[in-house]
C-alpha cells in the first residue's frame, strides 16, 4: 500500500496522464477542500484586512482576532431558515446557486499547482477554463429571473452584460500569452501545464515576454478579471447602494453561502489563470538568475520559514493578548493555533515534503498576491457608473488586448518577415 | 511632477495613488476602533453624562434649596420638583424630586441654572436599563447615582 503511494508519487504524472480513476478522484477531492478551506481564509482576510485599510479592526470577538468569525458565520448560513419567495421559480432557483457553485469549481480540474499537482492536463485547458467559467454567467441569469424580483433581475442583466463584454478583452489578453507558448519554438499550446513549461523553456515569465508586450496583455487580463468576477470597483451587479444585493437580494441561508463561495472560487479560479499564463504558474522566482542546487536549496526552506513566521506573529499575538480571565481560554486557543502554524512548518522541512511541496508553495503564493489585490482595490476604488464600466470594457480594453495580439504577432514572427522582406527585396 | 493627462490615464497613476493611501493605513495601530468593554473610551472633562444630585459632604443634607430654576430652564420639562417650607429652620426641603432620564438630551441647561451647584451632569455614560419606568429617577436615585442593573434571563 504504502509502496504504491510511493511509487504513485514518483511517477511524475498527473492522474489524468496516468489515467488512473483513484488518484483522480483523491486530487478532486483534495482541490475542492483545498478552494473551501481557501475561501474561508479569504472571508476572514477580506474582513480583516479591509478592516485596517479603513482604519478599522474587524472582527476581534469569535476567537482570537476573530480567527473563528469565518466558522461561526458558515454555521450561522446553515441553520438559518431557507427562503423561497412565493412567485419564484422554484425549480430555477434552487438550481441558479448550483450552476453557479458547479461551474467555479470544475474550473480547478485544469489548473495546475505543480507539475504533478493538477487532476489532469488537458489538451484545450486555458479554453475549457474559460468556457466553464462563462457558464457561471447562466447561473446568475437564472438567479436573477427566477427570484422573481425586480433588483435581482436588473443585477442579472448587469452582470450579464458586464461578463460578456469583458470576457473578449480577457480572451484576447489570453490568446496573445497563448501566442507566446508557440513563438520561437513552434510549439503552441493551450494546456495549462504546457504554458508553464514553455515559459520555463523559454527562460522568461510571459509577463516579461517581449516586454512591454507580455505586460499590457497581462494589465488587459488582470483589469477584465476583476470585472468578470464582479468585485469592486467592478461590482455593478450587486451594488449595494442601488440593487440591494443584486442577484443574490432573494437568496437566504445555505444557498446564499454557496454563491458567497462560487464568487470567491472564481475568484481563484481566474486569479490560478493569470498566475499560469503570465506569472510563471509553480515556478519560483528568479529560476536563472538565483540558479544551481545551492539556491534550489535555499528556496525550498521558504514554504517552511513563512510558516515559521505566521507561527511567531501568533505567538506574538498570545502575549500580547490582555491579561484577564476572560481572555484564557482565546489565548490558550491563539497559542494552540501558534503551535500548529509551528508544526505544519516543521513538517515542511522534511526533506521528502520540502521537494513535493515546493510547485504547491510558489503557485498559491501568486494566487495569494492576487486575492490580496481583490481586497485592495476594493479597499481603495469607488464603484464605477455603468456607462463608464462598459467604455473601459469595449473602447480601451478591447482595442488594447486587440493591438497587443497583433504587436505579439508580428513581433514573434519578425525573424521570418524580415527574412521575407529582404528576400523580396533582393 | 507634472504628467500629460493622457498619460496619466494610461499609468494609471491615480489609482495607484489612491492604492498607496489605503495601503498606508494598514498596521492595526492605525485603527481609531475602541474595544468599549475593555478599553474605557476617554471622557473629557466638559462631558455631560449622568445626572447627580450633591449632597453636603460634612453634614449629609441636601445642596437643593428647590428654587425650581432646573425645572424651568428644562427644555424637555423633564425635572419636576417639590419642595415645603421647614418652619423651624425656615428653609424649603425637598419633598419630590424627578428627573426622567429617558428624555433628557443632556444639553446642560439645569447644570448652568442650578444656583448651589447641587445639580450636576457627571461623566458616568453607562445608563441603559431595561425598563422606561426606571429611567424616571428620585432624589436617592440621583444622590447615590444609578446602579448597573444585573443582566439576567
Amino acid at each position: 500500500m504504502i509502496e504504491y503511494i510511493k511509487g504513485y508519487l514518483s511517477s511524475g504524472t498527473t492522474p489524468g496522464e496516468a489515467g488512473n480513476m483513484f488518484w483522480a478522484t483523491v486530487y478532486i477531492l483534495l482541490v475542492i477542500t483545498g478552494v473551501s478551506v481557501a475561501v474561508l481564509c479569504m472571508n476572514w482576510l477580506e474582513r480583516k484586512i479591509l478592516a485596517h485599510m479603513q482604519i478599522r479592526l474587524g472582527p476581534m470577538r469569535v476567537g482570537p482576532h476573530g480567527l473563528l468569525q469565518p466558522f461561526a458565520d458558515a454555521l450561522k448560513l446553515l441553520i438559518k431558515e431557507d427562503i423561497i419567495p412565493h412567485d419564484a421559480d422554484k425549480f430555477v432557483f434552487w438550481s441558479a446557486p448550483v450552476v453557479v457553485t458547479m461551474t467555479a469549481f470544475t474550473t480547478f480540474l485544469v489548473v495546475p499547482f505543480g507539475r504533478t499537482h493538477a487532476v489532469t492536463d488537458m489538451n484545450i485547458g486555458v479554453l475549457f477554463m474559460l468556457g466553464v467559467s462563462s457558464l457561471g454567467v447562466l447561473g446568475i441569469i437564472m438567479a436573477g429571473w427566477s427570484s422573481n424580483s425586480h433588483y435581482p433581475l436588473m443585477g442579472s442583466l448587469r452582470s450579464s452584460a458586464q461578463m460578456v463584454s469583458y470576457e473578449i478583452a480577457m480572451g484576447l489578453a489570453i490568446v496573445s500569452a497563448v501566442l507566446m507558448t508557440s513563438l520561437q519554438t513552434g510549439t503552441g499550446t493551450l494546456s495549462m501545464i504546457g504554458i508553464v513549461e514553455s515559459q520555463a523553456a523559454q527562460h522568461t515569465w510571459f509577463i516579461f515576454k517581449f516586454f512591454p508586450l507580455g505586460f499590457i496583455a497581462f494589465a488587459v487580463f488582470a483589469i477584465a478579471m476583476v470585472a468578470e468576477t464582479n468585485r469592486a470597483p467592478f461590482d455593478l451587479p450587486e451594488a449595494e447602494s442601488e440593487l440591494v444585493a443584486g442577484f443574490h437580494t432573494e437568496y437566504s441561508g445555505f444557498r446564499w453561502s454557496l454563491f458567497f463561495l462560487a464568487e470567491y472560487s472564481a475568484m481563484l479560479a481566474v486569479s490560478s489563470i493569470a498566475v499560469t499564463l503570465w506569472l510563471g504558474g509553480w515556478m519560483r522566482p528568479f529560476p536563472n538568475w538565483l540558479g544551481g542546487t545551492a539556491w534550489d536549496m535555499a528556496f525550498s526552506f521558504l514554504p517552511a520559514l513563512t510558516f515559521f513566521v505566521l507561527a511567531a506573529g501568533c505567538f506574538l499575538g498570545t502575549i500580547r493578548m490582555p491579561k484577564i480571565p476572560q481572555f484564557r481560554v482565546q489565548t490558550i486557543g491563539l497559542g494552540t493555533f501558534a503551535a500548529l502554524l509551528g508544526f505544519v512548518g516543521l513538517v515542511l522541512l522534511v526533506p521528502g515534503v520540502r521537494v513535493r511541496i515546493q510547485d504547491i508553495y510558489w503557485f498559491v503564493v501568486k494566487v495569494a498576491f492576487f486575492m490580496y489585490l481583490y481586497i485592495w482595490y476594493r479597499g481603495t476604488f469607488p464603484r464605477y457608473r455603468f456607462d463608464q464600466l462598459m467604455k473601459v470594457g469595449w473602447k480601451v480594453l478591447l482595442p488594447t488586448g486587440l493591438g497587443v495580439l497583433i504587436a505579439t504577432a508580428i513581433w514573434g514572427l519578425m525573424p521570418q518577415l524580415s527574412a521575407a522582406i529582404l528576400g523580396v527585396l533582393q | 511632477m507634472k504628467l500629460n493627462p493622457l498619460l496619466r490615464k494610461i499609468f494609471l497613476v491615480d489609482l495607484v495613488k489612491g492604492l498607496k493611501v489605503t495601503f498606508h493605513y494598514q498596521p492595526p495601530s492605525e485603527a481609531i476602533t475602541e474595544q468599549y468593554p475593555l478599553e474605557r473610551p476617554v471622557i473629557f472633562e466638559r462631558f455631560r453624562g449622568q445626572p447627580r444630585l450633591n449632597v453636603n459632604p460634612d453634614t449629609g443634607e441636601s445642596l437643593c434649596i428647590v428654587c425650581n430654576l432646573c425645572a424651568l430652564a428644562c427644555p424637555e420639562q423633564l425635572i419636576v420638583v417639590k419642595g415645603e417650607r421647614n418652619p423651624a429652620t425656615k428653609r424649603k426641603e425637598v419633598v419630590s424630586w424627578t428627573y426622567d432620564l429617558s428624555r433628557c438630551m443632556f444639553c446642560g441647561l439645569c447644570e448652568e441654572a442650578c444656583s448651589t451647584d447641587a445639580l450636576e451632569l457627571t461623566q458616568d455614560y453607562e445608563m441603559a436599563l431595561y425598563t422606561r419606568e426606571g429611567m424616571v429617577l428620585d432624589q436617592a436615585a440621583l444622590e447615590r447615582g444609578q446602579e448597573p442593573e444585573k443582566y439576567a434571563k
